[in-house]
């Protein structure tokens, strides 16, 4: 039966999203496998508008008779609720960009043997190329996921998503000193995930992490890493960029559209379609058709991203970017998948010409920072010390300040560039920050 | 659904150590308020079977939302244990724990399921009237969730346990604007025990005053000066730190790996410092049994200044020859029991407030906190969400946007007086997975070993 055509008996509108995804994948913990994992989930999220109230049901099922009952439950939230006059309406039938996105469905039949040998060789190789090591924990494993998102208004759209994925943490142990934990992730959209730059890259920072050297100073030179960028652009600037905040005027950028904000040196935009994307998708989760949208162009803000509901009172419309929240069922706005544009000169060589400065490859505690203003004071952690471009040691230290005056001060951004899958999906530089303020946490 | 007959079938039928099946039916309200609209007015259901067996001394898991398909999960858990056992060099053991059957009922006074749903729309739109009387709030956002249902463990032990799921919780942001820019607070609270008789205490008054009052502080606050300040913690700053910087080091998967390894049975804090997880009055992580079955104890991990004690699971508890005290837990039934915290405290001492205070020419009083988070290496960072310089032993000007750091085996020995007073925070804890947890403590004096950041 069509469900849809069920729902309009109770609404004016009505969106039905199923979400199945299924998942096999194994844990591994002190350097063995600590756990094999297979599970699959269903969900279904109705949503539904009647005299312009909105109710939503959620239930762990596809079932027909589940989700009609379901629709049941959420007329009567839609019941409960109060009008929205400014709610204009669920998008209507969408032209999809004609992108090839290539899936390998190999990923779906991937056994939990493939990954327990992955992990297995992974670990036997950090064990024997450095004996302090330990694989703290890790994972990895296969996911796919097809999504399907209807509405009352000829929306009607399935999208599949399949990848693998391996991770480790390891610390090290010599003698009185307890490494930072050092993370490193493969993430692949195919099933040829393999350990070696996971193994490679955890086992080169290990080797200066051993060494901990005091940050015995208030300001210095800081080479960011992909992942600390992610961390800190995910929770400084990505909320500014939500038409949310503009129509309700509680972003900075809120007026400053055409202004240069950042450096020249600075491109940011999401493009779900990018080479390196994970997810490629051709529709949000509204159904809306997705885009590459422009945020700053050599430092200039270009504008905000929208879901509908905001794209449409601030008369932008949609850019393509509602995000739904399966705990609420609502949808919100965010990125696909956000690039930071990479320059010109490797990340190596940059390090070689820094005198003096610091290696910072992630942050503790990005998500402490403030999103209305874009201020942040986070400590760096795994961090290392370099001197006459080369890495000398690890350290920790705190690092605070505004994104936007950060962004201002770019001295250089890497020609490398990696996805990252952690803050959101995107695909992120190194950049060299000059003169930023620190105060030392190890001794 | 018959789950004896399920386990009966299931011990016939693979050739496993141990079978575990946790089975869960809950619903939920999630009501979301943001500015004067409410985008989401959500009910939930959620229901499956997570199904774990140790097979070849090693574990497998598998979980289904579809009652038809519990016997294919149990396979495909022993299935992925075996594949496990091809990746482990000691077979994995399990601590004896007393076999129960029992019944875990509710105690809230006020279920939830029994108010009216318009009543909780009201107050939410009451509080949010309350808050917005202040002209300097922009923006607001309250998010409201109760769950309702019953949660059961079977295990190839003969464990079976009904438990009541219920829990109230309510998340709120503001964001606020004056003449020299943005600011926000946060505020969580929560409970298992109480009902909706939370926000009797909890209520419109009480909620508005306190976010208010961190909001202004940021508002109004000046920039801190970075570097290493005595610091007078409040509770809820002294909860996260027993959480963030201390808790997590305690938890026996991460002890392993962390400097607390070889700390246990040594001083690592003056001898009066008492640091525990446990049960306690209004505990959002209160609970009778863990997600293995095992009677939740009070764990001392500090006790007068020695490290004593650590949170463990039936696993851990045998690799490390002591007995399990309940800290395994389960966000859902998707996912396996991990080791997590439930109610992590500093424990009152005998110093009064002003004691406290007294001699600081120049630090920093830190009363609450936006995020925290803490590495194996036992460096912590904690955002302030609400703090003041202390100026001559008094309360002066309020800072923002900042947050402390330190190592938190550092910082500990620098401990140098603990209040008489107690509070207590709900918050929740990610470590892969989410768990209510509560944090809290008395006010507490650290000499040295904490660092302010700043942008002075």
């Amino acid at each position: 039966m069509n469900l849809i055509r069920y729902g309009e008996r109770f609404f004016d509108e009505l969106e039905i999203a199923i979400y199945k995804k299924k998942n096999v994948g194994v844990d591994v913990e002190l350097n063995q496998v600590a756990l094999s994992t297979s599970s699959q989930r269903t969900v279904s999220v109705i949503r539904g508008v009647k005299d312009k109230r909105i109710g939503i049901y959620i239930v762990d099922s596809d079932d027909e008779g589940e989700i009609k009952r379901g629709i049941e439950i959420a007329a009567k939230n839609a019941k409960n609720n109060e009008r929205d006059e400014r709610w204009t309406g669920l998008p209507g039938e969408q032209k999809y960009a004609n992108v090839d996105i290539e899936l390998d469905y190999g990923v779906k039949s991937l056994e939990p043997d493939f990954f327990v040998n992955l992990a297995n060789d992974a670990m036997k190789e950090i064990n024997q190329r450095d004996r302090n090591a330990m694989v703290a924990g890790g994972a990895s494993g296969a996911q796919w996921s097809e999504n399907r998102i209807m509405n009352s208004h000829g929306v009607d759209i399935m999208q599949e998503f399949g990848g693998t994925f391996f991770y480790l943490f390891v610390v090290g142990r010599k003698g009185d000193i307890v490494t930072p934990g050092m993370v490193e992730f493969e993430v692949r959209r195919d099933s040829n995930i393999t350990k070696d730059f996971v193994v490679n890259s955890i086992l080169e920072k290990l080797k200066y992490a051993y060494n901990v050297k005091s940050a015995d100073r208030m300001e210095g030179d800081i080479l960011l890493e992909p992942l600390a960028l992610a961390e800190l652009l995910y929770f400084t600037l990505l909320p500014a960029v939500n038409g949310e905040r503009k129509v309700k005027g509680t972003t900075p950028l809120e007026k400053r559209v055409g202004e240069k904000i950042f450096s020249e040196k600075i491109t940011i935009y999401d493009d779900p379609w990018h080479p390196l994307s994970i997810s490629p998708i051709i529709a949000d989760d509204e159904g809306v058709a997705a885009r590459k949208n422009m945020l700053f162009e050599n430092g200039v803000f270009k504008g905000f991203l929208w879901n509908t509901y905001w794209g449409n009172i601030s008369g932008e419309g949609s850019t393509g970017n509602g995000i739904r929240s399966l705990s609420t069922g609502g949808i919100g706005i965010g990125a696909h998948n956000l690039v930071v544009e990479k320059g010109r000169r490797k990340k190596e060589e940059i390090i070689g010409d820094m005198k003096d400065g610091f290696l910072i490859s992630a942050f503790q505690g990005a998500h402490s920072s403030n999103p209305d203003t874009g201020d942040f004071s986070v400590v760096a952690n795994p961090a290392f010390k370099i001197e006459d471009g080369e890495i000398v040691g690890s350290t920790v230290f705190m690092m605070s300040g505004n994104v936007y005056q950060l962004l201002k001060n770019v001295e250089e951004i890497s020609s490398t560039e990696r996805k990252m899958v952690m803050m959101g999906n995107g695909v992120y530089p190194d950049i060299l920050f000059r003169d930023v303020k620190i105060a030392p946490v190890s001794k | 659904m018959d789950l004896d007959s399920i386990m009966d079938w299931a011990e016939k039928n693979i050739r496993a150590e141990y079978i575990e099946i946790r089975g869960e039916e809950i619903s939920k309200l999630s009501i979301e308020l943001k500015d004067g609209i409410f985008p989401t007015f959500t009910s939930l259901k959620l229901s499956g079977f997570g199904v774990r067996v140790l097979a070849d001394g090693a574990w497998g898991f598998s979980s289904t939302n579809r009652v038809e398909d519990l016997k294919n999960a149990i396979e495909n858990a022993y299935k992925m244990a075996r594949a496990s056992s091809l990746g482990r060099y000691e077979k994995v053991e399990l601590a004896d724990i007393d076999i129960v059957e029992d019944e875990v009922r509710s105690k809230m006074r006020i279920k939830p399921s029994d108010v009216d749903v318009d009543e909780k729309v009201s107050r939410m739109k009451e509080l949010e009237k309350e808050m917005k009387k202040a002209q300097e709030v922009a923006s607001t956002q309250i998010r409201y969730e109760d769950a309702s249902g019953k949660k059961v463990l079977y295990t190839s032990e003969g464990t079976r346990i009904v438990w009541d799921m219920d829990y109230v919780w309510q998340y709120i942001w503001l964001t606020g604007k004056n003449e020299r820019g943005f600011a926000s607070a946060r505020d969580e609270v929560g409970s298992v025990d109480k009902g909706w008789e939370l926000f009797q205490e909890e209520n419109v008054e009480v909620l508005s005053k306190r976010l208010l009052k961190k909001l202004r502080a940021q508002l109004n606050g000046v920039q801190p000066k970075r570097g290493e300040y005595p610091i007078v913690a409040g509770p809820i700053m002294v909860g996260i730190i027993a959480h963030e910087a201390l808790g997590h080091l305690a938890e026996a998967d991460l002890t392993i790996n962390s400097p607390f390894r070889d700390l246990i049975g040594k001083q690592i804090a003056p001898e009066f410092v008492n640091m525990s997880d446990r049960v306690v009055p209004d505990g959002f992580g209160n609970n009778v049994y863990d997600d293995e079955g095992t009677r939740v104890k009070d764990v001392h991990i500090i006790k007068d200044g020695i490290l004593t004690e650590i949170m463990l699971n039936r696993e851990y508890a045998a690799k490390w020859g002591m007995e399990p005290n309940g800290h395994a837990r389960a966000e859902n039934y998707m996912v396996a029991p991990i080791i997590r915290m439930r109610n992590t405290i500093f424990e009152r001492g005998d110093h009064t407030l002003e004691e406290l205070f007294e001699d600081i020419k120049f630090g920093y009083y830190v009363v609450d906190f936006r995020g925290g988070q803490a590495e194996l290496n036992s460096s912590f960072q904690v955002g302030v969400q609400e703090g003041y310089i202390i100026r001559n032993g008094e309360i002066a000007e309020s800072i923002r946007d900042t947050s402390i750091s330190g190592i938190a085996i550092e910082a500990l020995k620098h401990i140098s007086a603990v209040g008489k007073d107690f509070g207590l925070e709900m918050g929740r804890c990610g470590k892969g997975q989410t768990a209510y947890v509560s944090s809290g403590g008395p006010h507490m004096r650290f000499d040295r070993g904490i660092v302010v950041g700043g942008q002075q």
